[in-house]
């Protein structure tokens, strides 16, 4: 309490209860992803957790293999992990390169918080997936997805398109392009 | 009679207080809580990693595991156990025109102020710093030992917890450009304590050193 008063600062850390502002704070941008708006306040305010949370959710989903094999899915678990991530910093690195006036982490948040349209679609594709396979199922999956594909693509460029120069921004836009299509194309490849 | 009861209350609940006081200044270690999960998340992470393939074959779950608790700690650290134990924080600004500023501060030591104690001083460093150098040490074993599905991991650990200690090493420098004689002169004096205890709580807590960059 009377370090509030000692200096402004971070509002996370002098409010006496930094763990409900980060809760609320991500639960606010989930909100913001699901009803896209241009938003300047949303970037401001980055963090991490979002995106921690839909990648290691994805990763855990997208498993294949059995619980007591001793290749339980381990590689496929890493490979999604590395390929979001070091995707995301791809991406990052070169919107910063074209010029863009977004920090390294804004950028990451904004992609990273963007993914959870697609967890969307796996918890649907793997729902469908109970059901009898055929070629209904698969074109369920697949507009399922393509819907949730143009709807990551419609929340990033909401936040990214804006830091870019106007003769950049298709340069800017087509990795995360991309790099939504690869997620989307694992998900809607996947087999349990 | 009533004036008689409220001076036997006024005196009771006034002892009680300055005792209170008393023994939290006189404690060695005043955040016992914070001192507690510092270490717990760091030390489990560690423990997790080692200890995985006796506690349970999934590649997974132990993954998952560690990760969390290399988050928790990340987060615990970076925003509760520093501001209590040491006085000082970091984090990151964006401003209007989307520039991002880093910023790190020390607590201004006063008389009104609980500062830091030396016992929990040296427990918050110490474990600052040991534990990124045992995860350079795990990521040197996996590298060698061709285990790779866990270099995601390692990496994930070494550039959280190097994360903390980077930033909590800008705030105590505070003005000192010259990195390496303030590393010299820090070091001497939380490992060896060749400064007096008095001195320990100096550097960097002078006034409220904001250092931006």
């Amino acid at each position: 309490m009377a370090e509030a008063a000692e200096s402004p600062g971070d509002p996370r850390t002098t409010s006496p209860r930094p763990l409900m502002r980060d809760l609320k704070a991500v639960g606010k941008k989930f909100m913001h992803v699901l009803y896209p708006r241009k938003s300047n306040t949303l970037l401001r305010d980055w963090d991490l957790w979002g995106p921690l949370v839909l990648c290691v959710t994805l990763a855990l989903m997208l498993q294949r293999g059995s619980a007591d094999n001793e290749n339980d899915g381990g590689p496929q678990f890493a490979e999604v992990f590395v390929i979001i991530w070091f995707g995301a910093v791809t991406i990052t690195l070169n919107s910063k390169l074209l010029g863009g006036n977004i920090s390294f982490f804004q950028s990451l948040c904004v992609l990273g918080y963007c993914i959870l349209p697609l967890t969307v679609a796996l918890l649907v594709c793997r729902l469908v997936l109970l059901a009898k396979p055929g070629p209904i199922n698969f074109i369920v999956r697949l507009f399922v997805v393509i819907v949730m594909f143009a709807w990551s693509i419609v929340a990033s460029t909401a936040f990214l398109a804006d830091s870019q120069p106007p003769n950049r921004k298709a340069l800017a836009i087509y990795p995360v392009f991309l790099f939504y299509f690869v997620i989307s194309w694992m998900i809607l490849t996947f087999a349990p | 009679m009533k004036q008689a009861l409220v001076d036997d209350t006024e005196d009771v609940s006034l002892d009680f207080g300055n005792e209170e006081e008393l023994a939290f200044r006189k404690a060695k270690i005043r955040h016992p809580l914070a001192t507690f999960f510092h270490l717990f998340f760091r030390v489990s992470a560690i423990v997790t990693y080692v200890g995985c393939d006796w506690f349970s074959r999934s590649f997974v779950g132990c993954f998952v595991t560690v990760l969390l608790l290399l988050s928790f700690d990340f987060w615990s650290v970076k925003n509760v156990t520093g501001r209590l134990m040491v006085g000082l924080r970091w984090w990151n600004q964006v401003d209007e025109d989307g520039k991002s500023h880093w910023i790190f501060e020390a607590r201004k030591v006063s008389p009104n102020n609980i500062t830091a104690t030396e016992a929990e001083a040296r427990i918050f460093w110490l474990g600052l710093i040991i534990c990124p150098i045992i995860w350079i040490v795990f990521f040197f074993s996996t590298l060698f030992s061709l285990k790779l599905k866990w270099l995601a991991l390692v990496i994930a650990g070494i550039s959280l917890q190097a994360a903390n200690l980077y930033g909590y090493i800008l705030c105590k420098m505070g003005g000192e450009s010259d990195i390496s004689k303030a590393a010299a002169s820090f070091l001497s004096q939380t490992v060896f304590q060749t400064a007096c205890p008095r001195d320990f709580e100096k550097p960097g807590l002078e006034g409220l050193e904001i250092h931006k960059c």
